[in-house]
């Protein structure tokens, strides 16, 4: 039934997700090309033996940018596509998209230097939460409280060499519960959802978040199909806090994680995307 | 079966694939598998700045 057809998974390490992707494939009868994107090289001209498809599975977000591009340069199809990429995976990017389709986001002030950066604390008041623009699993994040320690947190940050660290990223603490939600949405769809409870005010499930299978409401589907497609849709999970105004979208990550939603919901997630992958490259 | 770089522990290959990252039950140490036939493994790629979903 999928004769000729071959489905490309780019990938940098195999997690338990890409194990799920591969294994979900092949029970559907689909040939998987593995791209390593450490190992692969792009030329300016379209190479022979591409896959029909190209799910991007790569923990790079850097690499993930090129990659993308060159896949669409060839013509080749790409889950998520290049400009979802890019877009979800800064979240200046996926802030100002957010707030440009009235999609309820936390408060947020962007510095682009360290010396800026006070400023853009004490537009958004403490405590204020800092954050990487890029990059995830609540690495590099910072709970600010006071002057005090925002100066030091700054002066850590000036130290680092790399520019991506002078881009401040500020947004506001937002009082929720000791839990915020992760939706996972896969084209149109809403395919799980789940809470991340965690007494750390980071609710990542890397950071060892517990979780439990979320009921969707019409509000929060809606809200997470909405986030989603601001972003310009795809496989993506949307990550929601429950402010005292309502749900608030905080992230939109482009290539989720989903071995602790699977678990938590019981959702043939790795199936799913690979349907729409497939789906995405019969078009 | 092979043994963990860091620590020198048994490592079995069970139904791992390559690329495929574990913890070694030993000492922690996130591997890698490098090939299946002959079953090898090295350290884990170290996370990058922007790694991440």
């Amino acid at each position: 039934m999928s004769e000729g057809f071959s489905l490309g998974v780019f990938t940098t390490i195999v997690r338990p997700e890409e194990k799920a992707i591969l294994a979900a494939a092949e029970a559907r009868g689909i040939a998987v090309q593995r791209i390593d994107d450490g190992e692969t090289t792009f030329g300016l001209d379209r190479p022979p033996g591409l896959p029909d498809v190209v799910l991007n599975r790569s923990v790079s977000h850097t690499r993930s940018l090129y990659a993308t591009r060159f896949y669409a340069h060839y013509g080749v199809p790409t889950v998520n596509t290049a400009e979802v990429t890019e877009l979800a995976g800064d979240k200046i990017l996926t802030s100002l998209r957010l707030r440009a389709r009235g999609i309820p986001t936390p408060r947020t002030v962007v510095a682009l230097s360290p010396e800026a950066a006070i400023r853009a604390i004490e537009e958004i008041g403490y405590p204020a939460v800092l954050k990487p623009a890029v990059g995830s699993w609540g690495r590099l994040m910072a709970k600010v409280d006071n002057l005090e320690a925002a100066e030091q947190i700054l002066e850590h940050k000036a130290a680092l060499t790399s520019p991506v660290h002078s881009v401040i990223y500020v947004q506001e603490y937002v009082r929720k519960p000791d839990r915020d939600l992760r939706v996972f949405v896969v084209g149109d769809e809403v395919v799980a959802a789940m809470y991340r409870r965690s007494s750390d005010w980071r609710t990542n499930a890397a950071r060892g978040a517990t979780t439990e299978a979320a009921e969707v409401s019409p509000e929060l589907r809606d809200l997470s199909l909405r986030a989603a497609t601001a972003v310009g849709g795809g496989v993506l999970a949307v990550d929601l806090m429950e402010a005292p105004s309502g749900l608030v979208v905080h992230e939109v990550n482009p290539t989720p994680e989903f071995k602790a939603l699977s678990a938590a919901t019981g959702a043939d997630i790795a199936g799913r995307i690979v349907d729409y992958a497939v789906a995405v490259g019969r078009r | 079966m092979t043994n963990c770089p860091e620590c020198e522990a048994t490592v079995l290959h069970h139904d791992k694939i390559p690329g495929e990252v574990f913890p070694c039950t030993d000492c922690g140490t996130e591997l890698e598998v490098l090939k299946t036939d002959p079953f090898a493994v090295q350290p884990a790629p170290k996370e990058a700045e922007d790694w991440g979903e």
